[in-house]
């Protein structure tokens, strides 16, 4: 019998390919091949990379170097944050941060699971009616729950008498206007985890003769448990680097957000202000390392042989869910009504007539309908650089080939914004900017450097949703390409742009409403000239110009609304137009 | 119908591939002839697929060259090569009709649209499609998908044709379908063919010649034939279709020894020295009635598949598992049962011999 002789094979050619080239220096062949063509991407990426250093990681740098020098700019180590220690600044507003954000954690990720849990395991009708009210507060400012408790329960609120002598200026404000802002983050988030429950495990959870009780807590629960703790983190971040609502109605309770501000425009202190953005960033730095940490722990349980649950024809158990929603229902209603209301109120509460005073802001401070006109413009700008960047950028990383430590340094520059406070950034802006030596001061005070600080600020969600999107695409869609005499471009223009539409149209809006609602980031970058809405609804508020302010924030909302009704309109013509990419005629 | 194309010969020479100082692939050397079916056969991570990969220019070999026909192809990009690929997935445009999606390479290249249209219809009809040019592919039964990813690989006339295990997302009767159709359009235009697989089955119903690789080298080179009936070691005996094992040491010349037994071979000894294994099909093996063999065994087990009895026979004094294949009529007439007793004999010209 012929034996296999490995020699044979080996024999033929072993004198062709003694060559140095291919023999000795593999690695080097390999790098040839690789560059060829190649770089082009490598140096889009290379840009992108400096693109974001230049927006995020120089000015956090600048804003680090400020916290450790005087005045004067001389290195003085860490005596800033000795004498902020020794003015009691961390039992105050470090402490004070800590507990305020902790608990309108546990409040709200305790709401959003109830109300998850009705949306998802229970038959009651409306439910996409129910959704919608219950991420409204994402399109309001946060500003805006703020000034509606002033009107529900300040010193002239129509249900004063319900908090029984308690202040609404402090803790017991800040909580409550925190709850409603954050709630529709750790809905969605929620909502995700929960969405895609496997039937079976209820299944077979029955078979098994658990209860509906053991059922919850052995499959619901454990099901939940990587969003609850990804909601919590968020929730947590999102209060504690919080500006608009301390500001509006946190009263004499000092805490960090509001220090800052304090520091900086109030005593211009900068060099203070950096200090408590140090102290800001790390509770920050700390849940976003946490939640990555956690995230890669997870791992999708919902696999291509999973059934999707259907919740079962239960009676006790809708009226369980309806009475699970109805308190965080009745309190979205109650905010975004009373402003409504009292934005029209002639002069609250003397003259209840309702009329259209409030909204001529050419007769305050604040920059009236200009500072409307500068965010729309803002937003727009905002929302069309932002998706073209993050966009262009995630395709770079994830659709074309790249060395795998640039991908890896490009993933945590796009992340990194998600860690930095919008106050944090906004005044490490200021050094990094606003420095004589910085070629491109020019910009400081411009609309353009508010959009370059909220695509920054923002970057780090666009970016995950744009890789998502783009990773769900078939991997090999480049491969079959090239071997079909196409470049990436063509496959990007042909086959992947329009195959991310909805994801690019998520994005879009995404930026747009928060550019139109953010204050921290932009509050210490306008200019004269380039006043915005949300700071206008701050300032008029601190001139004691209040219902104004409720105006202005209900006009921002209304924008936003405006902008969602849009999009939903060009995702319902996008997923009907492209209802034959997806399922079959059957 | 489709002029008869010039299929392209590719020459493999010293390829390696390293992820690190993981060796993926090491010395392959393999020459594939023009219009040639060629399957790279063996279980997962064995590097066939990054072979495939290495031959399309989508992942780069660490050391090595690839001629295809003159050209040496060893650093060029995939776009300067001449191929087409199908993969697992298909990865058709979900956006476009199954028309654009044909059309697509053609369009590459800047055909004149009317030909383009002249040659999206010829491959429909080549493929049996003619009747869904409008659809998209989610529109299309995985088995129609399969077909518009042939079609738009051969749409350009490439020199060579690479399968990335095209059918495995298949169900059995439209795998076994296709099987077929697709070694008969294969053969009718000529184009040089690699296909990737794990599937023995295809790979012997399909190939000219199978590559039967693992651990990232090639264990043998061979028709299906000369790979069944003569494997090249104990590897590929035992990856292509079922296989006894039997330890023994080698006595002199041809002569080894299996328990207390001595058997004489056919063939010479792999080596010398060392212990050597011995193999033998389950359907090689001999089975007489009691009293008439060189062996006695207990049924311990009988598995009815159909067109066999796979019985499971253990031979008592040399302690040995044996899996015999009878056809249910041979059966009867031994009248096997679980717990009886039976007699074997091993042909000596049906064993074969590996190195331990």
């Amino acid at each position: 019998m012929p034996e296999y002789d490995p020699g044979k094979h080996s024999m033929i050619d072993s004198q062709v390919l003694s060559t140095p080239a291919t023999r000795n220096w593999p690695a080097l062949v390999e790098l040839r091949r690789k560059f060829a063509g190649r770089w082009v991407f490598s140096l889009l990426l290379v840009t992108g990379c400096a693109i974001l250093t230049l927006l995020v990681l120089a000015p956090l740098y600048t804003l680090l170097s400020k916290s450790v020098e005087n005045r004067a700019g001389e290195f003085v180590g860490l005596e800033n944050f000795a004498h902020y220690l020794s003015s009691g600044g961390i039992e105050s507003a470090f402490f004070n941060s800590l507990w305020v954000a902790g608990l309108s954690t546990l409040v709200v990720v305790f709401l959003a699971f109830m109300a998850a849990w009705a949306l998802t395991r229970t038959r009651l009708p409306f439910t996409g009616w129910i959704r919608g009210v219950l991420v409204l507060p994402i399109l309001a400012p946060s500003l805006l729950p703020a000034i509606s408790l002033v009107y529900l329960f300040g010193n002239q609120g129509v249900l004063k008498d319900w908090l029984f002598g308690a202040e609404i200026y402090g803790p017991i404000g800040i909580i409550m206007g925190s709850c409603f802002w954050t709630f529709p983050h750790a809905l969605m988030i929620l909502l995700t985890a929960m969405d895609n429950a496997d039937g079976r495990h209820y299944e077979a959870a029955t078979a098994l003769k658990a209860g509906p009780w053991r059922t919850f807590w052995t499959v619901t629960v454990p099901g939940a448990r990587y969003g609850l703790v990804s909601a919590a983190f968020v929730v947590f971040t999102l209060v504690i680097t919080d500006f608009g609502v301390p500001k509006v109605i946190g009263g004499q309770f000092d805490v960090l957000a509001t220090d800052i501000y304090k520091q900086v425009i109030g005593q211009q202190k900068f060099e203070m202000g950096a200090v408590v953005s140090v102290l800001l960033l790390l509770p920050a730095m700390l849940a976003f390392i946490a939640d990555r940490y956690v995230q890669r722990k997870q791992s999708a349980s919902f696999t291509a042989r999973s059934v999707p649950y259907k919740p079962s024809q239960d009676r006790k158990r809708d009226a369980v869910g309806a009475l699970m929603l109805t308190p965080t229902l009745v309190f979205i209603f109650a905010i975004i009504g009373m402003a409504i209301y009292a934005s029209f109120v002639t002069f609250w509460p003397y003259n209840l007539d309702l009329s259209l005073n409030n909204y001529q802001f050419g007769r305050m401070d604040g920059g009236g309908w200009g500072a409307y006109g500068n965010s729309l413009q803002m937003a727009l700008g905002t929302m069309v650089i932002g998706t073209i960047l993050v966009f262009f950028n995630a395709w770079l990383m994830e659709r074309t080939p790249q060395p795998r430590f640039l991908t890896g340094l490009f993933q945590f520059l796009s992340l990194l914004p998600l860690a930095v406070p919008g106050l944090v950034l906004g005044l490490s802006y200021i050094f990094f900017f606003n420095h004589p030596d910085n070629p491109i001061n020019g910009i400081y005070g411009t609309l353009f450097i508010l959009m370059l600080c909220t695509i920054t600020h923002f970057y780090a969600v666009s970016h995950l949703t744009a890789v998502t999107a783009l990773k769900q695409l078939d991997q090999e869609f480049e491969a079959v390409g090239e071997s079909l005499n196409a470049s990436r471009w063509r496959v990007l223009f042909t086959v992947t742009l329009p195959l991310c539409l909805p994801a690019i149209l998520d994005v879009a809006l995404y930026l747009f409403v928060n550019a139109m609602t953010t204050v921290s980031a932009v509050v210490f970058l306008y200019g004269h000239d380039s006043q915005l809405a949300s700071v206008a609804v701050l300032n008029m508020d601190e001139a004691g110009d209040i219902a104004p302010a409720a105006a202005m924030a209900i006009l921002i909302t209304a924008t936003c609304a405006v902008a969602k009704l849009i999009q939903g309109l060009l995702r319902f013509w996008v997923d009907r137009s492209t209802r034959p990419w997806r399922q079959g005629t059957e | 119908m489709s002029q008869k194309t010039q299929g392209s010969r590719l020459e493999i020479q010293g390829v390696d591939k390293f992820f690190g100082d993981f060796c993926a692939l090491k010395n392959i050397d393999l020459t594939i002839e023009p219009g040639e079916l060629v399957c790279f056969l063996g279980p997962s991570g064995c590097g066939k697929t990054t072979l495939l990969r290495i031959i399309a220019g989508l992942e780069c070999q660490s050391g090595g060259l690839l001629h295809q026909g003159d050209t040496d192809i060893s650093l060029k990009p995939p776009r300067d090569r001449d191929f087409g690929i199908v993969f697992q997935s298909y990865a058709l445009f979900p956006n476009m009709t199954v028309a654009d999606n044909i059309a697509y390479g053609l369009r590459s290249i800047g055909m004149p649209k009317a030909r383009v249209r002249s040659r999206v219809d010829e491959l429909l009809n080549l493929v049996g499609l003619e009747d869904h040019v409008r659809k998209y592919p989610a529109q299309l039964s995985g088995g129609q998908q399969q077909r518009v990813a042939l079609a738009r690989a051969l749409a350009p006339s490439p020199g060579l044709l690479l399968l990335d295990e095209p059918l495995s997302a298949l169900d059995a009767k439209v795998r076994h379908h296709l099987r077929s159709e697709i070694r008969n359009l294969q053969k009718q235009l000529g184009v040089t063919t690699i296909m990737v697989t794990h599937d023995q089955e295809e790979a012997l119903a399909m190939a000219d010649r199978v590559v039967v690789m693992n651990n990232g080298v090639i264990e043998q080179v061979g028709t299906p034939l000369e790979i069944y009936q003569q494997p090249a070691s104990a590897f590929v005996a035992s990856f292509i279709g079922a296989m006894n094992f039997i330890d023994s040491s080698p006595l002199n010349g041809q002569r080894v020894k299996v328990g207390n037994r001595e058997l004489e071979l056919v063939r010479p000894l792999p080596s010398a020295e060392g212990a050597v294994r011995l193999a033998i099909r389950p359907e090689d093996v001999h089975l007489l009635p009691c009293g008439d063999g060189e062996w006695e065994g207990e049924v311990r087990a009988l598995d009815y598949l159909g067109a066999f009895i796979r019985t499971h026979i253990r031979l008592n004094d040399v302690e040995l598992d044996l899996v015999v294949d009878v056809d249910p009529r041979s059966a009867r007439r031994l009248g096997l049962c679980v717990g009886g007793g039976i007699c074997l004999n091993l042909p000596s010209d049906a064993l074969h011999c590996f190195a331990a």
